[in-house]
């Protein structure tokens, strides 16, 4: 789960990371009552989860006879589509440099790589292309407490050893708070001291429970539904509705409705073993998605019985068409059920996506 | 065959759990079939002295290698104890761990690899169905019926997909040497690469199915570094960016972890890539004709 940036700097200052002084308000108005605390110059920042957002507006300069005037504007406007509901109001820091620095897991050496650039800000992503040793990246065992210093060092190059101790701490963010990804862009030097302009922060799925977060807010409203009845369940925007056991054999059935020129609704994995009453659920929730015209079941029986996938496609009583492929334990059996209440059936997934598309056309 | 045969004896970790005990009793209906050794040893924590199947279950992994001659371990121990019982079975000696547990926080993962790593143990998983060689040793949940031995090797990060394409390959008189499901978490232990260079070694196998998906860029990689014949399919075409597709590292995030660019990949090596499932046994055979 994605954290926003003033989420992500609550956390990043418990572990030692100076930010700016900043205050939170969801309405304009608000700020009035905080006007003691904003002295000169301040940076009013939009609080969405959304990438480039400086260059779509979300960031804006203001001072304190503007900062009033400059909120209420960015709350009316919507940044790459997403409404403003929170901003940001920080004190304005004097920078004299800006870094780039960003931790998360490297798949090939299973172990955690830091990234560093001497250049930060806004272009990050422009200079790496442009000049791939502009960033600088070290890997080491993950059963170490620490960055090592000599991996520190060889990191951050010129850069003051101040900026080396915050991504050691940026480090101890990374493990304690379980993340896939910590960054600060940029990370600035000021006359006062190094702080973390910027920060983004992305929490493991898995480890919500231990990092006592209850709701998953990446989730829409269905996903979340699907998550109770321990679903995976992303919606696609087309209408032909998907229930497949199994990442790879869903998103397999998905790719097979764009060979076929077919667009899918959704993606829904029902997970192993699912009986009766989950795939009744799954039946009900892909039908509930308002552009769904024809659902397709592809299941594979392993753990899975196809009778009790059966039952629970009858049970569903929906009334878009429901068109299976089962195949494995007790295949015989769950086919039969399904033919006496007339529903069609076919043999391989490439026939049942097939006609699933012919269906809607 | 890799990572085991007949003469492994295996050793289950959460013997007494329903998934445990269910699969130490599939697993060794298969050990029976092929005359293996199969699940020699249950663990569970404060359970030892109980029995599963028939199969003695011990308190801790070191208790059950006093008694018990086995090399490998299979965990079906739950989420976030799951790193701690693949330690385990690393510090008592074992040579492999299988894990089949979902849900793993990546950080315990990452620990418990390098920890495993270290003890010269290799580590499956996690999330992931485990792995099959026919007629020699099931480790894992994946369904024996679908299988048939020969000299095809597959390695996948799904587990159904893979039965689906077992099925079609075993339908077309192809046969396996073994298949291996390395799972489909961001941080695994045994990658492309490692289970490649296993096969690379094993008489038995002629050709490999690598079946990717998005998130990631180790399947062109493990391609790049092996003489192996390999025929590919990679799942995900279709997927959106920045949307987790059912596994934790299924997800493409910018770069070059989307299905196509791992497709594009894959055929600038000539390495025959299926644009579905269905089109794996022909590709197979097309690459049995040049090689052999």
């Amino acid at each position: 789960m994605k954290l926003l940036e003033y989420e992500a700097k609550q956390l990043f200052a418990e572990e030692g990371i100076r930010v700016p002084t900043g205050i939170l308000v969801s309405k304009h108005e608000e700020i009035l009552l905080h006007m003691d605390a904003i002295k000169g110059k301040v940076v009013v920042k939009a609080q969405v989860d959304v990438g480039g957002r400086g260059k779509a507006g979300g960031v804006l300069m203001a001072d304190r006879d503007t900062v009033i005037e400059t909120a209420r504007k960015l709350f009316n406007t919507t940044i790459k589509g997403i409404p403003v509901q929170r901003i940001l109001i920080e004190e304005r820091l004097d920078i004299q440099h800006e870094y780039f620095v960003s931790i998360t897991m490297d798949r090939a050496k299973k172990q955690p790589v830091i990234l560093f650039a001497e250049t930060g800000g806004m272009d990050i992503e422009e200079t790496a292309r442009k000049n791939a040793g502009a960033v600088h990246s070290v890997s080491f065992c993950p059963l170490l407490p620490d960055v090592p210093g000599f991996l520190l060092r060889e990191l951050c190059g010129d850069a003051p050893s101040d900026i080396q101790k915050i991504v050691n701490r940026l480090y101890h963010v990374f493990c304690h708070k379980d993340a896939l990804l910590a960054e600060i862009n940029p990370l600035v030097t000021t006359p006062g001291g190094v702080y973390a302009a910027d920060a983004k922060l992305i929490i493991d799925d898995n480890s919500l429970a231990r990092q006592g977060i209850a709701v998953n807010r990446d989730l829409t409203e269905r996903e979340r539904e699907a998550e109770k009845h321990g679903f995976s369940f992303v919606e696609l925007g087309g209408n032909i509705g998907v229930i497949g056991n199994g990442a790879g054999l869903t998103m397999s059935t998905l790719d097979l409705i764009e060979f076929y020129s077919g667009k899918a609704a959704d993606f829904l994995d029902v997970g192993g073993g699912a009986d009766s009453e989950r795939v009744m659920h799954a039946v009900r929730l892909v039908a509930s998605v308002p552009s769904v015209k024809v659902i397709v079941v592809n299941l594979l029986g392993g753990i899975t019985r196809c009778d009790e996938v059966a039952r629970g496609i009858i049970a569903s009583g929906v009334s878009v068409p429901v068109i299976v492929r089962i195949a494995g334990t007790n295949e015989e059996e769950g086919r039969k059920l399904l033919s006496e209440k007339g529903y069609e059936m076919l043999d391989t997934m490439d026939h049942v996506v097939k006609r699933a598309v012919e269906v809607v056309k | 065959m890799i990572y085991g045969d007949k003469k492994t004896g295996i050793i289950v970790a959460g013997a007494t759990g329903r998934q445990g005990e269910y699969h130490i009793g599939l697993m060794n209906e298969y050990a029976r079939q092929v005359g293996g050794r199969g699940v020699v040893a249950g663990v569970t924590p404060k359970k030892g002295g109980q029995t599963v199947y028939g199969v003695p279950v011990y308190n801790t992994v070191k208790e059950a290698l006093k008694e018990q001659d086995a090399t490998a371990s299979v965990i079906f121990v739950p989420g976030t104890a799951a790193a701690d019982s693949i330690m385990e079975s690393a510090d008592a000696g074992l040579e492999l761990v299988v894990a089949i547990t979902e849900h793993v926080p990546v950080h315990d993962t990452m620990k418990a690899i390098a920890y495993a790593e270290m003890k010269g143990c290799a580590v499956i998983g996690p999330n992931c169905p485990g792995l099959l060689s026919p007629g020699e040793v099931k480790m894992g949940i994946m369904p024996a019926g679908l299988f048939s031995r020969g000299h095809v090797g597959v390695i996948s990060r799904s587990g159904t997909l893979t039965y689906e394409v077992v099925d079609e390959l075993t339908r077309a008189g192809i046969g396996q040497s073994t298949v291996v499901g390395i799972g489909g978490d961001p941080v695994i232990g045994q990658t492309f690469s490692d289970v490649l260079e296993r096969f690379a070694e094993d008489p038995e196998t002629k050709a490999v199915v690598l079946i990717g998906e998005v998130g990631g860029n180790l399947e062109a990689e493990a391609a790049r570094n092996t003489e192996v014949p390999l025929v590919a399919y990679i799942a995900g075409v279709s997927a959106p960016p920045d949307k987790r597709m059912g596994h934790a590292g299924a997800i493409v995030e910018g770069g070059e972890s989307d299905a196509r660019s791992k497709i594009a990949k894959l055929k600038k090596m000539d390495i025959p890539v299926a644009s579905r499932p269905s089109e794996i046994p022909d590709l197979v055979r097309d690459l049995f004709r040049c090689h052999c």
